[in-house]
């Protein structure tokens, strides 16, 4: 009787097999990453509520001192508690994680928005400039800035990193306009009068966004990776700053007296940090492959 | 009573392909437009007009003529810049394929809202959004689609959205590039008494861009043929479909299906070598509105 039905009106009768199983809404997500890394800047940013000590003080009584019950991750040279300046000092790392990223993505955009709506060959002139840029190491030019800068500071590092690490963001971003830029629903907004930044941030943007946001989140580890670096080199912050990079480059004489959790520590926070974006990066780049795949 | 809201004079445009091969996409077209007629533009692919159009709409700079919209010559930069506002607010343009016209990745209500937003134009529905309702209901959707995005539209309906994109701004002139090549044709037909409905309400003049010469004659006031990026005749409607003179014209009319089966096996196809357009010709008034592009010397046949 069913089947004249669907002879009839060619809608076939649902069946009444078994209800498809739920998918969990965590399957396929990096979960432990996005935990820790909530953890991680969670912990940082509330830090005040549960370190013991003043991350500023140094006890001279108890400098170099192993982990133990009083200082859990240990005390490092100068006898400041190593548990509470891990905590405290990732702040600023992330800080300037996060403002290098922010300067060096709004660079990009702007640049790579003009140059992939400007005339060819402003394009060419624009590129040329990009590729100049990228062909030069990041570190030698972090050190140009600086020195012209004068004495690092927080901003100045962000300013430092975030202005040398927008090249290939740009690029990406460029190519994506290029194609976009004779699309019906540009010249419809031109049309309507729609200026610049009007046509940059409704049109482009949401479209291209999913493609850099693979680079984006990468950045940031690019950028705190490249503070730590600058610190441990001595060019960064002061050691009286506190952050992971500056508590690494007390490391080296750590290295001679065997004092281990002077590394290990920070060094470990950093490495996690760093893992966890690469894996939630990685994730984002197969989520817009598949998007782009499916449509 | 007749105002011309849009004379294009001489326009020519040329696009450049290497650095030694232009070419010359609209060749000396001129024509008027009065206000409130809907106005056909006919032609094969590739003929200029949607060329023709994005020129009006100063998408393209042309390579030579003038095109004046209400007395303003809008190919001159500095008179466009003197009255930018009114041009864009009071023209607007609907576009051939609407999967590509409509951004992906917004809301049918921000896509009808955002040439008001852009112009700052206090709506008379109270709120953006009221008056994109409103909008909506007018072009026979309703609130429901507020909140889709085009993706899960059909074409029919994109076209919808698109229309009302344009009429939100209530425009003086519109001008659609091939608004109903990419439908089926049912679809095409409720469009096209959509465009006369909405026509014969707001009462704008309308520049309408076609390669289908059934819904030009059903829709439009006036027809200009196109070939080859010359203009090559201009009559009304029911004038050039009874009594067409130019013999590209006559073509086109012949290659035209005809439902009933015994008259369609009889259609002869006329011929037309376009090398024909190539030398010197000139548009004569052959009678009333009716013009026709004609050799210089003698009328054919």
């Amino acid at each position: 009787m069913d089947d004249q039905g669907f002879a009839c009106a060619g809608i076939r009768p649902l069946s009444h097999g078994p209800a498809p199983q739920k998918q969990r809404w965590y399957r396929g997500k990096p979960i432990v990453s996005i935990l820790l890394l909530a953890g991680i800047i969670l912990g940082c940013l509330f830090c005040n509520a549960f370190i013991p000590k003043d991350p500023t003080y140094m006890d001279l009584f108890h400098y170099d001192e192993a982990p133990g019950r009083e200082f859990l991750f240990g005390t490092d040279a100068m006898g400041r508690d190593i548990f509470s300046i891990v905590w405290y000092g990732g702040r600023l790392s992330l800080l300037i994680g996060f403002s290098a990223t922010a300067i060096s993505t709004a660079i990009a955009v702007v640049f790579g928005a003009v140059s992939g709506l400007a005339p060819r060959w402003l394009d060419a002139v624009l590129m040329r400039l990009t590729e100049i840029l990228l062909s030069v190491p990041n570190l030698l030019i972090i050190i140009l800035i600086q020195a012209i800068l004068g004495k690092p500071n927080v901003l100045s590092i962000s300013f430092a990193i975030g202005i040398t690490s927008w090249t290939g963001i740009a690029k990406i971003v460029r190519t994506e306009v290029r194609q976009m830029r004779s699309s019906e629903y540009v010249l419809a907004a031109r049309c309507m009068g729609g200026g610049f930044f009007h046509i940059l941030w409704r049109h482009l943007m949401p479209n291209f966004i999913s493609s850099i946001m693979f680079m984006v989140v990468m950045n940031v580890r690019n950028a705190i990776a490249a503070e730590s670096t600058l610190s441990f080199m001595g060019i960064g912050l002061p050691w009286e700053v506190i952050s992971w990079g500056s508590m690494l480059s007390l490391s080296e004489k750590a290295l001679l007296s065997g004092s281990w959790w002077m590394i290990l520590i920070p060094g470990l926070f950093l490495v996690v940090t760093l893992l966890c974006v690469t894996n939630i990066g990685n994730w984002l780049r197969k989520q817009t492959n598949c998007r782009q795949s499916n449509l | 009573m007749s105002e011309t809201i849009l004379d294009v004079q001489h326009l020519t445009h040329q696009f450049r392909l290497t650095k030694h091969t232009t070419i010359r996409a609209v060749d000396d077209v001129s024509f008027q437009l009065q206000r409130g007629e809907i106005f056909g533009l006919v032609g094969e692919s590739g003929s200029g007009k949607s060329t023709v159009a994005r020129c009006i709409m100063n998408l393209y700079r042309p390579a030579g003529g003038r095109i004046f919209y209400r007395g303003v010559n809008v190919c001159d930069p500095k008179q466009y810049r003197m009255h930018k506002n009114m041009l864009q607010t009071t023209r607007q343009m609907i576009f051939q394929d609407s999967t590509s016209s409509l951004n992906q990745r917004m809301t049918v209500a921000d896509i009808i809202m955002e040439p008001m937003a852009i112009n700052h134009i206090a709506p008379p529905g109270g709120s953006l959004r009221a008056e994109a309702e409103r909008q909506l209901h007018d072009v026979g959707m309703d609130a429901s689609y507020l909140n889709k995005y085009p993706p899960e539209l059909s074409g029919g309906m994109r076209q919808r959205v698109a229309i009302a994109r344009a009429l939100s701004m209530e425009p003086d002139f519109i001008v659609a590039d091939e608004p109903i090549a990419s439908l089926d044709v049912s679809i095409q037909a409720q469009i096209i008494n959509l465009f006369k409905h909405l026509q014969a309400e707001h009462g704008f003049t309308f520049l309408f861009i076609a390669h289908d010469l059934a819904v030009v004659k059903y829709l439009c006031d006036r027809v200009g043929v196109m070939c080859h990026g010359k203009l090559v005749e201009i009559a009304p409607a029911a004038e050039l479909f009874a009594h067409p003179a130019h013999p590209y014209t006559k073509l086109l009319l012949s290659a035209v299906p005809i439902p009933d089966p015994r008259l369609e096996r009889a259609r002869v196809l006329q011929t037309f070598d376009p090398s024909d357009l190539q030398d010197t010709g000139e548009m004569r008034e052959i009678c009333r509105d009716h013009f026709a592009r004609m050799p210089v010397e003698g009328v054919p046949h």
